[in-house]
């Protein structure tokens, strides 16, 4: 089973990585992947790079080479998303966004989906309350890293927030759009694919026929092609 | 690149920020104060979402939701007569600049998105191709404060002579749409030339300039020990170069800075004599604004009263 059916555009379905990558929203039109002359300067700017075992030119040339084992290697988890490739490529390729199609494939195939529960809950706060926040289990971390001080700030933010002059909580008045929009798009789908662990019961979208089989045909349905 | 001459101060939609809202409410009043005593037009509108850039980059959110809810920001925006939309967080910047291009390029997704609006009843919220313009509708704050850089330089109540200062710009401002940065994206200098006209010794290079600070979205929460490395690295830069104050530009970066600064000292057994405001505080601050009033220096977690003495703003 795969969800690629709330995630076309990401992972649009073509016959090689390569095709994939440069028809994803998540890479520029003027995408240079072809471009890639292995020179490097991807990995000598890589932050990932200089402390773990992630390498943005091996990732590359994978992706060339169709290589599909790439969405199953841990290092992929392991990019930064901060863009230092992407300023640096004399060829105008983008190891960040390619990175970043590829974990979405990883993600359809249910690789990965213990890291999106720790932050899935982000969704259901949008919908509610129209923006963002750091994640529960980000919060006990982040208690437990910066302690009593921090603890105590976040109680007193409020009080703070009218002290400056702003209203007292992060609450946008977005009415019920927010909500609108994620279930339009499909995300609620998706997090249920990603709370129940890739095993996801998307029902929702199917009637009689079993969901394998829904997805299966949404995903040949609605998958753009590539004309490749 | 960005000609700073093309920087608007009117109709600037103060895009508001999920992490400076609830991590630093001080870096948006103190931009608004900094603002409002230059002669910036801008307008904070509580319609105005979330950018989803949190979720967007811990890779929860795929690119059409992200799209979507860019969409309805920018008919927030123009519904209100502020269409410039101007951020405090970098990654609200990248996201909305990036999102603007593909509904503006991509007829299949800003027809997706459209249908979606339709089918839901929000006909008001429909994009159509070119409503907004990724190059002359979207700012950073700092880009303002820039522009207005020969008014704060003329105004400035309190001179930083004398502190040694240096610039962390954050990596979504300049890094992913490069081409479309004021100066060099290789060697940004907004917040230096806008500190050193307040009087600051700005150390313009030093080792690792343009490392990321170590957020990395999911990497602080799942990958914490590399994620500290990286942190770690810039400040060790910015110890051995001598640097009191590190000024910031965007929310994630702070947290990562200021939050983690005292995690790093325990955790490494090191020790830093940095602090750290952003930019907007900063020249808030020049501008005569009460440090805990307007900037909100009590949210912080590296304590700037012994600065703040030395300097005279206490």
């Amino acid at each position: 089973m795969m969800l690629i059916h709330v995630n076309k555009y990401d992972t649009p379905e073509c016959e090689t990585l390569a095709e994939t990558a440069k028809k994803s929203i998540r890479t520029p039109d003027s995408l240079g992947l072809d471009r890639c002359i292995q020179c490097g300067a991807c990995t000598a700017s890589c932050p990932a790079a200089r402390f773990t075992d992630y390498s943005p030119r091996q990732l590359v040339k994978r992706v060339l080479e169709n290589d599909r084992s790439v969405l199953e290697d841990e290092s992929i988890w392991s990019c930064f998303y901060c863009y230092s490739c992407n300023l640096r490529c004399p060829r105008n390729n983008s190891p960040v966004t390619i990175v970043q199609v590829l974990r979405q494939m990883a993600i359809n195939e249910g690789i990965g989906l213990e890291r999106l529960a720790y932050f899935v809950e982000i969704g259901e706060y949008l919908a509610e309350n129209g923006a963002s926040k750091i994640p529960g289990p980000g919060v006990r971390n982040m208690e437990r890293d910066l302690g009593e001080s921090w603890i105590e700030f976040k109680r007193d933010l409020e009080s703070i927030r009218a002290e400056l002059g702003l209203k007292p909580r992060d609450i946008r008045d977005t009415g019920s759009e927010v909500r609108a929009i994620l279930e339009g798009t499909g995300f609620f789908e998706r997090e249920k694919w990603i709370r129940a662990g890739g095993r996801g019961n998307v029902s929702a979208l199917s009637h009689s026929a079993s969901p394998e089989t829904v997805n299966r045909e949404t995903a040949s349905h609605e998958t753009p092609q590539c004309g490749v | 690149m960005k000609p700073i001459e093309n920087v608007p101060d009117r109709k600037l939609l103060l895009f508001k920020s999920c992490m400076v809202s609830q991590e630093y409410p001080g870096i948006e009043s103190a931009t608004g104060y900094a603002f409002d005593r230059l002669g910036v037009d801008y307008f904070v509108n509580e319609e105005q979402s979330c950018c989803t850039g949190i979720g967007h980059y811990t890779d929860l959110f795929e690119g059409l939701t992200t799209a979507a809810i860019a969409a309805r920001n920018f008919a927030v925006a123009r519904r209100c007569g502020y269409p410039n939309i101007t951020c405090l967080c970098s990654t609200c910047y990248a996201v909305n600049k990036e999102a603007c291009e593909l509904l503006n390029t991509n007829a299949e997704v800003r027809e997706k998105v459209n249908s979606i609006f339709r089918e839901q009843g929000m006909d008001d919220l429909v994009y159509e191709k070119g409503d907004m313009d990724p190059r002359s509708n979207f700012y950073h704050a700092v880009e303002v404060l820039l522009s207005k850089v020969d008014l704060i330089r003329e105004n400035k109540q309190l001179d930083f002579s004398g502190v040694k200062a240096a610039a962390h710009h954050a990596c979504h401002y300049y890094k992913v749409k490069y081409q479309d940065v004021v100066g060099n994206p290789e060697n940004p200098q907004l917040i230096d030339d806008i500190a050193a006209a307040c009087g600051a010794d700005m150390v313009r290079w030093y080792e690792d300039r343009t490392l990321t600070c170590g957020m990395g979205f999911s990497q602080l929460h799942l990958n914490r020990n590399t994620s500290l490395q990286v942190t770690k690295a810039k400040l060790d830069s910015l110890k051995n170069a001598g640097v009191e104050l590190m000024l910031h530009m965007c929310p994630n970066c702070h947290i990562q800075y200021d939050r983690y600064q005292p995690v790093i000292e325990k955790e490494f057994g090191v020790e830093y004599d940095t602090v750290h405001m952003n930019i907007g505080q900063f020249v808030a601050l020049a501008l005569g604004a009460d440090p805990y009033e307007v900037c909100g220096f009590q949210t912080h977690s590296v304590p700037l009263e012994g600065f703040l003495e030395r300097i005279g703003a206490l």
